[in-house]
C-alpha cells in the first residue's frame, strides 16, 4: 500500500467538494470523483473507504467553518442586542437549512449508530458554536442587556428557539429546502421569544 | 414511565384473520425491539416467534425499518393519550402541570427505543415517506399541547399569542439540553428522572417567562435596576 499524502488527501476532497456542489450528495458516485483526480479507485478508497465519510469530511468541515464565523462575528458591544440576534439568526439558519447542511446532517445522525461520526460532529460543530453563543450571552447579561442566568442554558434555549418551527420538518423530510427570505419571521418570533424568556426589564 | 403496547388478539369477532396476524407480528416484534433493539432483531427471528413464514411478515410490512416505525408509533401513541389526558386534566398553576408533563415527555422520547426510532426516521427521509408519517404523529401531540396552551391564554394565565407557535417554542424548549447528544450518541446512557426533571424544569421556567401575562409586566418596570432575583412573577415580556 502507497503511503498517504496530505496533498493527495486535499487534491480528492476540493475533487469531491466540486462534484457534490454539481449534482449533490445522492446522485455524486466516487467513480466521478476518481475520473476528477486520475488514479485508481482503490487509491480513492483508501483515503476515504465510503462516499458517506467523503462527503461528511467535505461538507461537515465547510459548513462547521461557516457557521463558526457567523457566531464569531456576534458582537458583544452592539447597542441594539434584538437587533444582533436578528441579523445573527437569519445568518444562522440560512446555512444551517441548505440543502448541503441539511443533507450532511442527516448523515451524521444516520451513521451515529454505526461510527463515532456523530460525536466528532458534536465536538467539532456543537460544543464551540454553544460555547461561542454563550459566552456572547455572558457578555450581554454582564452589561445588563439580559437578566443573569446560566449562559449555557441560555445558549442552547436560544439555539433551539431559532430552530423549533421548521428542525423537524427539515430533518423529517416534510420540506426539503428553506429559502433564506422565508426565514425572517421564524428568526423574528424566535428572538421575540427568548428575549421575552431572558431580557432584563 | 414507558407502557408497553397491549394488542388486544381476537376478541372482536369482526376483526380478520390477517389483521390478528398483523397484530401478532408487531406484538412480537415490539417486544424483541426493546429487549435487544433493531439491529440486533431480525425479520427470520420475528416470523420464526410469530409463526408462519418470513414471507407473510414481508406481506404485511415490507423492510424491518418500516416493521420498526410501526411498532414505535403505536407505542408512541399509546404513551401520548395517557400523558395527555393528565394535561388536560390539570386545574389551576400551569407550571405544575407543564413541569410534569415536559418530563414525563423527555423520559419518553430519551428512551432507547425511541432516540433509535428518531434516528432511522431521519436517516430514511430522504427516501421514504415514513419521516413524513412520523411528523403527522408529532403535529397531532402539538395539536393537543397547543389546545391546552390556548386555554391557559383564553383564562389569562398566559399572554395571548398563537398557540401552535406557543407549542413550538415549548418541545424546543424541552428537548433543547437533551436530545442532541443522544441523536449523536455521544452519551450511551439515557438520562435519569433526576436529569430529564432538571431539563423540563428549566425548560418551563424559559417558556413561562416568555409567555407571562402583560399584566405582569408594570410589576417589573418598577423594579430597581440593581435587583437581581430570578423571580418569575418579576418577570416581563416584549411582544
Amino acid at each position: 500500500m502507497k503511503t498517504k499524502t496530505e496533498a493527495k488527501r486535499q487534491a480528492i476532497l476540493k475533487a469531491a467538494a466540486q462534484v457534490f456542489r454539481e449534482v449533490g450528495f445522492e446522485r455524486a458516485s466516487m467513480s466521478e470523483i476518481r475520473t476528477r483526480i486520475g488514479g485508481s479507485k482503490a487509491t480513492l478508497y483508501n483515503y476515504f473507504p465510503s462516499k458517506d465519510k467523503l462527503f461528511f469530511e467535505v461538507m461537515h468541515h465547510a459548513k462547521a467553518l461557516e457557521l463558526r464565523a457567523i457566531v464569531g462575528a456576534l458582537n458583544p458591544d452592539a447597542d441594539d442586542l434584538k437587533r444582533e440576534l436578528l441579523r445573527f439568526g437569519q445568518k444562522f439558519l440560512a446555512v444551517l437549512y441548505s440543502p448541503e447542511a441539511i443533507a450532511v446532517r442527516r448523515l451524521v445522525i444516520a451513521e451515529s449508530r454505526r461510527s463515532d461520526i456523530g460525536k466528532v460532529s458534536f465536538e467539532r460543530a456543537t460544543v464551540p458554536i454553544e460555547k461561542q453563543v454563550a459566552e456572547f450571552l455572558r457578555k450581554a447579561m454582564k452589561r445588563g442587556a439580559l437578566r443573569t442566568a446560566d449562559p449555557k442554558i441560555a445558549a442552547i434555549h436560544l439555539l433551539s428557539l431559532l430552530e423549533s418551527e421548521l428542525l423537524q420538518r427539515v430533518l423529517l423530510g416534510v420540506i426539503d429546502t428553506v429559502k433564506p427570505d422565508a426565514l425572517s419571521g421564524v428568526v423574528r418570533r424566535a428572538v421575540n421569544v427568548f428575549l421575552s424568556g431572558y431580557e432584563r426589564r | 414511565m414507558y407502557r408497553a403496547v397491549q394488542y388486544d388478539f381476537g376478541s372482536d369477532p369482526h376483526v380478520k384473520k390477517s389483521d390478528i396476524k398483523r397484530r401478532a407480528i408487531l406484538d412480537t416484534a415490539y417486544r424483541l425491539f426493546r429487549a435487544q433493539g433493531f439491529d440486533k432483531t431480525s425479520m427470520a427471528e420475528i416470523s420464526a416467534l410469530v409463526g408462519g413464514s418470513k414471507a407473510t411478515i414481508y406481506s404485511h410490512f415490507p423492510s424491518k425499518e418500516e416493521l420498526f416505525v410501526e411498532c414505535m408509533m403505536a407505542a408512541l401513541e399509546n404513551y401520548l393519550s395517557g400523558t395527555l389526558k393528565h394535561l388536560e386534566a390539570s386545574r389551576g398553576d400551569p407550571e405544575a402541570a407543564l413541569r410534569n408533563f415536559g418530563t414525563s415527555v423527555l423520559n419518553f422520547i430519551c428512551s432507547p427505543e425511541q432516540v433509535e426510532v428518531r434516528r432511522l426516521m431521519i436517516a430514511e427521509a430522504a427516501r421514504s415517506g415514513t419521516g413524513k408519517l412520523f411528523f403527522d404523529k408529532i403535529t397531532a401531540l402539538r395539536t393537543q399541547v397547543s389546545a391546552f396552551l390556548s386555554a391557559r391564554m383564553e383564562s389569562g394565565k398566559l399572554r395571548r399569542d398563537d398557540p401552535e407557535l406557543a407549542a413550538d417554542h415549548l418541545g424546543a424548549l424541552l428537548e433543547a439540553e437533551i436530545l442532541e447528544p443522544l441523536l449523536l450518541q455521544v452519551r450511551e446512557d439515557s438520562p435519569d428522572e433526576k436529569e430529564t426533571a432538571l431539563a423540563a424544569r428549566r425548560a418551563v421556567a424559559a417558556f413561562l417567562r416568555a409567555y407571562a401575562p402583560a399584566v405582569q409586566q408594570f410589576g417589573s418596570l418598577r423594579r430597581p435596576k440593581q435587583q437581581r432575583t430570578e423571580k418569575r412573577s418579576e418577570k416581563s415580556t416584549v411582544g
